[in-house]
């Protein structure tokens, strides 16, 4: 038998493999492609205090190798989550982090609150979404901005916190480092890349142009995610949790070797709904036919290649 | 039951120029209505792709769609006894109901309602379907009950909703069902209202997940007094046409 199971300080997960948030729903809603049971957790929709119906127009272009979403964080807000979405995580046992985004500080302090108060396991703190005008982006970027806003979360919160690392900064380690020093104990990335879309048509004689800005996720970011982690796997010890471009057991061996302890899965979820649970299955046939008891075993041989 | 399944093409023809019928059969595909779906798993790329059922019979599915971009190309390029990876059923279905319904179709919209208006003659439900095309040679063939083109080539020349009134006048419908570019939508939906006949439209939007998860297909409707947001593919993708905020 292989053990996959590992632990983020005490937040416990059967497995590494969990779904990235904004790409699973709330709870149960891939039961009919997966055993959603099994996956070492699911990350939900962000979620903000209050509920939001997101941006207008299109919201999904397709481009090489990914998409681009500009969604601006539609969800029901904390307050139906816990009435309507939470007793169905518990009731299908379902393993799960709660993502949260904010436009203040506030709103984060009492969302990590209201975690707390309902003794939610784990948060992952969405500090990086480049889809909503103002708030959660600006803390993303700006270390002493991020360091001073995971600090005062912390001190609000006492279980699992995970902090959502964007891409899109000018120097990763800097980042990474404060919110390490801040607490946190993990840290996720990547969010999406800031990315557009243009379709142009050309109808009588004259040019139509449509224009889709928002963060770009899929196959695409993965060298990107891959770079973004090793470097800070360099600089801090926190468990790092690599999101980016996940399709296959080979992406997610080699996000292991340079440093990631777990792996969400996004936009693959859409490409193939079955996906997370035959990666789990892939993992653990892998380990089985090449003798690794553990993953903190199989981790250590990746890291020293 | 899952719904992610494998499929062999069992036939697959250029019925006009870049609109194509197939069919497909899986054998954990037993049943799926009228107005659901298809997403068709394309080589290469990330989204799958959704396509209306216009017809279902033993585990076999048949989609008409037209040749647009790098998806339907691909599907195109299929041969007989290829695989195909889709999920199914997905959406929403169209009420079948015993009323004198008028079958509202415009360019490929109008596959959906091949597959409802057989599910309608099943009950005895007396059925009137228009259908509106570019031209000719942009016909889909089928015994509709009446047919404009925009060149006047094939039927009666002008819009199908140039004809709308004087349909509803003579046939007389009880119920109104329309699947069409956007812009028909509208127009039906709005004289349907306008002659109090309740109305079924079926909407499309790009979509991603297609279980209504990722909010990347909605469209705003009209609900107990409350704009709100539904989504395309969970949702709908029949809606009642005096909800849709239009
Ligand atoms: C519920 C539903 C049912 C549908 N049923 C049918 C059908 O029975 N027959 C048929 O031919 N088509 C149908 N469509 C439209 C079909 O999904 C698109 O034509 C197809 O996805 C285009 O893919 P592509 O890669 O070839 O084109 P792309 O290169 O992706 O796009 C080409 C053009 O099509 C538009 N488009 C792309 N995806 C969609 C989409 N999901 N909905 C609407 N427009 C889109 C793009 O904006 C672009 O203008 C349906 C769409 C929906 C949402
Ligand atoms: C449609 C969509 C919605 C998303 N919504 C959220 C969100 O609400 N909160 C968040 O932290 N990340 C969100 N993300 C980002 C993903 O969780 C993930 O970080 C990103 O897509 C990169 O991973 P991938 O390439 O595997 O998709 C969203 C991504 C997509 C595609
Ligand atoms: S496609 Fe994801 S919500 Fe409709």
């Amino acid at each position: 038998m292989v053990d996959l199971s590992l632990k983020i300080k005490d937040f416990e997960l059967k497995n590494p493999i969990i779904t990235a948030s904004g790409t699973y729903g709330y709870n149960n809603e891939f039961d009919t492609f997966c055993e959603v049971n099994k996956l070492g957790a699911v990350v939900t929709k962000g979620i903000t205090l209050e509920p939001r119906l997101g941006n207008e127009g299109e919201r999904i272009f397709e481009t090489y190798g990914g998409m681009i979403n500009r969604i601006g964080l539609e969800n029901v807000g904390i307050h139906t989550f816990l009435e309507e979405k939470l007793p169905v995580l518990k009731k299908c046992d379902i393993n799960f982090i709660l993502n949260i985004a904010g436009n203040t500080v506030d709103d984060y302090i009492r969302l990590a609150q209201i975690a707390q108060e309902n003794d939610i396991k784990a948060i992952e703190l969405n500090v990086s979404c480049p889809n909503v005008k103002c708030g959660c982006i600006e803390f993303g970027v700006n270390k002493q901005a991020l360091y001073e806003l995971v600090s005062v979360v912390r001190k609000n919160y006492e279980n699992c916190l995970i902090v959502k690392l964007s891409p899109n900064v000018t120097s990763a380690e800097d980042i990474a480092t404060s919110v390490q020093s801040a607490g946190a104990d993990a840290v996720s990335a990547i969010n999406t890349v800031r990315g557009m879309g243009v379709k142009l048509d050309f109808i009588n004689g004259g040019f139509k142009k449509t224009t889709v800005s928002g963060g770009l996720s899929g196959k695409a970011i993965k060298p990107v995610a891959l770079s973004f982690i090793d470097r800070i796997s360099k600089v801090i010890d926190i468990p790092i949790i690599a999101i980016g471009g996940i399709c296959t057991l080979a992406d997610v061996l080699e996000f292991f070797s340079v440093g990631a302890k777990a792996v969400q899965i996004g936009t693959a979820n859409f490409t193939h709904p079955d996906i997370a649970e035959k990666l789990i299955n892939d993992l653990e046939k892998f380990m089985l036919e090449n003798n690794f008891s553990t993953i903190k075993e199989l981790q250590k041989k990746l890291m020293e290649a | 039951m899952k719904k992610n399944h494998l499929g062999t093409i069992k036939n697959i023809q250029e019925i006009n120029k870049n609109v194509y019928s197939i069919e497909f059969s899986s054998p954990t595909l037993e049943k799926i209505s009228a107005g659901e779906y298809v997403s068709i798993l394309c080589d290469g790329l990330t989204l799958r792709r959704p396509f209306s059922v216009a017809n279902f019979e033993n585990n076999t599915t048949t989609v008409l769609f037209k040749k647009r971009g790098s998806g339907t190309e691909y599907i195109s390029n299929l041969k007989i006894g290829d695989k195909i990876e889709f999920s199914a059923p997905l959406g929403n279905t169209f009420k079948i109901e015993n009323k004198k319904t008028l079958l509202i179709g415009a360019g490929i919209g109008v596959a959906p309602l091949f597959y409802l208006e057989k599910k309608l003659e099943e009950i005895g439900a007396e059925t009137f379907f228009a259908a509106g095309f570019l031209s000719e040679s942009d016909s889909i063939k089928h015994e509709f009950d009446f047919v404009s083109t925009d060149d006047g080539s094939n039927g009666n020349k002008g819009s199908i909703c140039d004809y709308l009134e004087q349909i509803i006048k003579e046939f007389k419908p009880e119920k109104i069902v329309s699947c069409a570019p956007h812009p028909v939508l509208k127009f039906v939906a709005q004289t349907a209202q306008k002659h109090k006949i309740p109305c079924e439209v079926a909407m499309e939007k790009v979509m991603a997940c297609g279980i209504g998860v990722c909010r990347g297909c909605v469209i705003s409707i009209k609900k107990d007094g409350k704009i709100q947001n539904a989504t395309v593919c969970k949702d709908g993708p029949v809606f009642n046409g005096a909800e849709v905020v239009w």
